[in-house]
């Protein structure tokens, strides 16, 4: 839209016209202050403190409903608008207790800066002030109404942004008040986006009410454990007995992908961590096969020593590993390159959650079309195949509604289930859980219709859409993938998103944890570069995948299996019998199903305490910040090496440390981590690397951006915090051919989870246990 | 000239030095004194050992709003919060202080602390004798400066 220009204060401003004065000032650098007007939803206009002057309208107007017009001459900081906004605050602090002290807010509260910055601290008003005793309205949402200033973010940021509409008034005027929908407590999404949005202390969360205070913790940006969309959330630290303990996931770094937005897991899940099961120390299975406390010393040596002697007898084919959905790019990296050239083998594999590998393959020679998480808020039109985002992906299912309100984003919907986002969608089509593949099928038109005409007309209708963006879910797999992409192709400018479910399940796929697939997808069969770099232990042939991996060990021929924060003994419904003739060595945090099962338990950290990179399930790469910190249990990456070590492999020739930098970098100090990424940055914008020790994840992700040409991205920009897109493959990658990839079996096993839900780890977090649980006994009492 | 000036002003200093020889001691004979101060005398507003309040009803006054920490300069005082529950309520507010400590290595008795306290909970008691052989017993915690629980909790008589 045309610029227009107007002066406010004295100083000539241009905005496109049509934008919102309030808008328009704060990007020139004006302050004005806001308590409901919040950018992105709709406008309120009722708290008066963006009161302004504007020449030839006789009253004050509200810069938050006002749009920009040419020659607009406005003034915003008066002593008549100065006053008019003290009073505004004072008539707010009528009925507002004198909570600052213990009021969650105090020391982040919008209230407090306003009163301090008009000073309106003194009152005119001698009435009693009117108190209500806090309530509990969900297992993490609290409500102190008294300290409601009627703004009604939160009831906007639910319906509008949330789609839950679970938060309204009631009432009118001075005895309006915020109410649940379901009477005295609420049923909704748990997101917790109406406590974060706030602007006061009236909406608490259980987690971290009356903990502590925000300027006493310790605030680190890191990405969220949880789905793959790969969310960045801040975690607020306090150091406890033990190291550094989290006590807050929130979102008040609003630099990440997820903008605004955090759900459930990204802002409550963490707990975890302090779970009381947490494995603290190894455990090694005694004569009489009890598993019992080892010193670190003892555990690395014998797994080390056995899997050294089962390499040497029984050959590496006989080894198996399996890698994790939850570590890091370049602990999955590792992970195989420990498998390939120290174990020999190229049986390793990983919980598959979607068929990256066809996906890679489908868009192999191609360049910029796979799209970024992003891309799902400013795409024109998007066609979601299968998935069920809000449950899944709850990001790209508020970055979707956050497109159709903002740019009326068409949105056309195919699946199986009477998803949530239909409501948003342009065009529902409702199709059996069998036919996604025929549907591909149908949209490249390689099959006569079974569908009939509402999927014809959708096909007609997308034909006229450019800049289609497809998202399909996992129930598309191999073939399927390969025609939607081939119908993309053929339309202009299409891009694609494939669903995984976890943080790295896109990472663990582009690492190559697969047993036919290098790092980017290079087949096994043809290694090109890795030929060399993975030594003369490296097989030729292509390894055994997970079932068969286990089928194998159930028929007592797997000698050693590794199992790398991951659960397959309960995820692949495996019996405890059939692991028995097999050495296993299993890390995690907790101990799991396939852990009780174990010869050596070693305790690992996640992704909250330690470092590294993370792509989401889109290929945004993005950085890990070690936040948290427990006494007791170590990285994967330094078990892999030291594990290595004791093995006698060459750790210079698995992990390239020693090359940069040496300085002392803080990690050694426990209570003050992120020290390291603090120097990083440093280092990293002096063109100097720290590549310290070998359990330095940079030095490793030097030879991912070596090996793996489409990781290419800043180093600057990824110290910095940003995320970057990274494609699965190259152009000049391109996939080689293999005649019978077609055939491969995807292996995919969705997880399966929903909104309350995350795999076995979920299973540890209290608190996304408690909410599951009471949402189930409200539909139970529903059904009733 | 000179030696006469000299003169004078030796004289001059030595008249001060005999007129306070005749004076009462000042000085204050602690810790050889009588009574159980040992001779110390203190002006009321004496910057001692802090000692955290109780309101009428017994209840600890210290809301753990973290004001007195986030003010202190010598960042000595340690706090960790927690919730009054129905069963257990320690103050008046929601919150209560479940550990407190003063690190009186580091204490400079400035007395910012006592400012920035909302409730009036932290206050400066006249306790001094703080030395110690042993660095650990410095840092003091809550038990050690809460003040005594009131012999009878005076409970507040509703009118008729
Ligand atoms: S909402 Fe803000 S102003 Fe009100 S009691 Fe809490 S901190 Fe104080
Ligand atoms: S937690 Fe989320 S879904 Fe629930 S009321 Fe708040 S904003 Fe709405
Ligand atoms: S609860 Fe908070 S966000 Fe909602 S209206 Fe009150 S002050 Fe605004
Ligand atoms: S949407 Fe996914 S990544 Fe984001 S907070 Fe939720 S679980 Fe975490
Ligand atoms: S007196 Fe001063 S130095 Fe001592 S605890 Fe109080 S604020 Fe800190
Ligand atoms: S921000 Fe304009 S009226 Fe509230």
């Amino acid at each position: 839209m045309a610029d227009v220009t107007l002066t406010v204060d004295g100083k000539k401003i241009t905005a496109p016209a049509g934008t919102l004065l309030i808008d328009a000032c704060r990007k020139a650098g004006i302050e004005i202050p806001a308590f409901c007007y919040y950018p992105g939803l709709s406008l309120q206009a009722a708290c008066r403190m963006c009161v302004v002057r504007i020449e030839k309208i006789p009253k004050l107007q509200t810069a938050c409903t006002t749009p920009v017009a040419e020659g607009m001459i406005v003034a915003t900081d008066t002593d008549e608008i100065k006053q008019s906004r003290k009073a505004m605050l004072q008539l707010v602090l009528a009925n507002h207790p004198l909570d600052c002290p213990v009021c969650d807010a105090g020391g982040e509260c919008e209230l407090q800066d306003m009163t301090f910055k008009y000073g309106a601290a003194d009152s005119n008003f001698v009435d009693v002030k009117n108190h209500r005793e806090e309530q509990q309205w969900s297992p993490v949402v609290y409500f102190d109404r008294p300290r409601c200033i009627l703004c009604y973010r939160c009831v906007r940021v639910c319906g509008e942004g949330m789609d839950v509409w679970a938060l309204g008034v009631q009432n009118r005027g001075v005895s309006s008040v915020i109410a649940p929908n379901g009477g005295d407590h609420l049923d909704c999404e748990e997101c917790g986006m109406c406590i974060d949005i706030c602007p006061v202390g009236a909406l608490t969360s259980d987690t971290y009410r009356y903990k502590t205070r925000p300027w006493e913790m310790t605030h680190v940006s890191t990405i969220c454990t949880h789905c793959g969309d790969g969310c960045k959330t801040t975690l607020g630290l306090r150091s406890s007995s033990d190291g550094m303990e989290i006590i807050r996931g929130d979102n008040r770094d609003k630099s990440g992908i997820n903008g605004d937005f955090l759900c459930v897991k990204g802002r409550y899940a963490f707990d975890f961590a302090n779970h009381k099961d947490r494995l603290t120390q190894p455990l090694l299975r005694n004569a009489e096969g009890k598993l019992v406390p080892a010193s670190w010393e003892e555990a690395l040596t014998f797994a080390g020593q056995r899997l050294h002697e089962i390499r040497d007898t029984r050959g590496g084919e006989q080894i198996g590993v399996i890698g994790s959905n939850r570590a890091t790019n370049e602990e999955s990296y590792l992970l195989q390159k420990f498998a390939r050239s120290v174990l020999g083998t190229n049986n390793i594999d990983h919980h598959r959650t979607a068929d990256y590998v066809s996906f890679a393959k489908a868009l192999a020679g191609q360049e910029q079309r796979a799209a970024s998480l992003r891309e799902a808020e400013t795409a024109p039109a998007i066609l979601l195949i299968g998935g069920d985002p809000t449950e899944q992906h709850p990001m790209l299912a508020w970055n979707l509604r956050t497109n159709v309100r903002h740019n009326r984003a068409r949105i056309y919907v195919v699946n199986h289930q009477e998803i949530k986002l239909r409501r948003q969608a342009t065009s529902f089509l409702k199709i059996s859980a069998e036919n996604y593949s025929a549907f591909t099928r149908f949209l490249a038109g390689e099959e006569n219709s079974i569908f009939g005409a509402e999927a014809t007309a959708l096909r007609e209708t997308l034909a006229t859409e450019p800049n289609l963006l497809v998202i399909f879910g996992s129930e598309l797999r191999g073939a399927a993938i390969e025609a939607l992409v081939r119908y993309g192709l053929s339309l202009p400018d299409t891009k694609f998103a494939c669903l995984g479910d976890y943080v790295n399940s896109r990472g663990a796929a582009d690492m190559g944890l697969y047993p036919d697939m290098l790092p980017g997808y290079v087949p096994v069969q043809q290694p090109g570069a890795f030929a060399t770099e993975y030594g003369e232990r490296f097989p030729a042939a292509p390894g055994l995948d997970l079932p068969s991996m286990l089928d194998v060990a159930a028929r007592g021929n797997l000698a050693a299996l590794y199992v790398v924060g991951s659960n397959p003994v309960h995820r692949y419904g495996v019996a405890a019998a059939s692991l028995k003739n097999t050495f296993l060595i299993v890390q995690d945090m907790f101990l799991t199903e396939t852990a009780l099962l174990a010869d050596v338990v070693l305790p690992i950290a996640n992704l909250y305490e330690k470092a590294g990179t993370v792509t989401n399930t889109y290929g945004d790469l993005q950085l890990v910040r070690k936040a948290a910190d427990r006494a007791g249990v170590r990285t994967d990456l330094e078990l892999i090496v030291r594990l290595a070590d004791t093995m006698g492999a060459d750790v210079h020739a698995l992990v390239p440390f020693g090359q940069g930098t040496r300085a002392d970098m803080g990690q050694s100090r426990g209570a003050q981590s992120g020290e390291a990424d603090r120097h990083a940055v440093w280092l990293a914008a002096q063109n100097l690397e720290p590549k310290l020790s070998p359990f330095d994840p940079s030095a490793l992700l030097d030879e991912i951006q070596r090996l793996i040409p489409s990781y290419s991205f800043s180093r600057l920009e990824l110290f910095a915090g940003n995320d970057q897109h990274v494609q699965a493959t190259s152009k000049n990658n391109a996939l080689v051919q293999i005649s019978n990839l077609s055939q491969r079996p995807d292996g995919v096993l969705p997880s399966m989870d929903t909104l309350f839900t995350s795999g076995t780890m979920g299973r540890y977090s209290s608190k996304l246990t408690e909410v599951h649980d009471s949402r189930n006994k409200e539909i139970l009492v529903a059904a009733n | 000239m000179s030696i006469v000036r000299d003169i004078a002003s030796v004289a001059k200093g030595m008249s001060i030095t005999f007129k306070e020889m005749f004076e009462p001691t000042q000085v204050e004979n602690y810790p050889d004194g009588p009574g159980p101060m040992h001779g110390a005398q203190f002006e009321e507003r004496f910057r001692g050992q802090h000692v955290l309040q109780r309101d009428e009803n017994g209840l600890e006054k210290c809301v753990a709003c973290f004001l007195c920490a986030a003010a202190c300069p010598a960042n000595c005082i340690y706090i960790e919060a927690a919730e009054n529950t129905a069963e257990q309520r320690i103050s008046s507010a929601e919150r209560y202080a479940k550990v407190y400590n003063i690190d009186y290595n580091r204490c400079i008795f400035c007395g910012y602390c006592v400012e920035a306290c909302p409730t009036d909970a932290i206050t400066h008691g006249h306790g001094f004798e703080l030395a110690s052989l042993n660095a650990t017993s410095l840092v003091m915690r809550k038990e050690q400066l809460l003040t005594a629980m009131p012999a009878q909790p005076t409970t507040p008589t509703l009118p008729k």
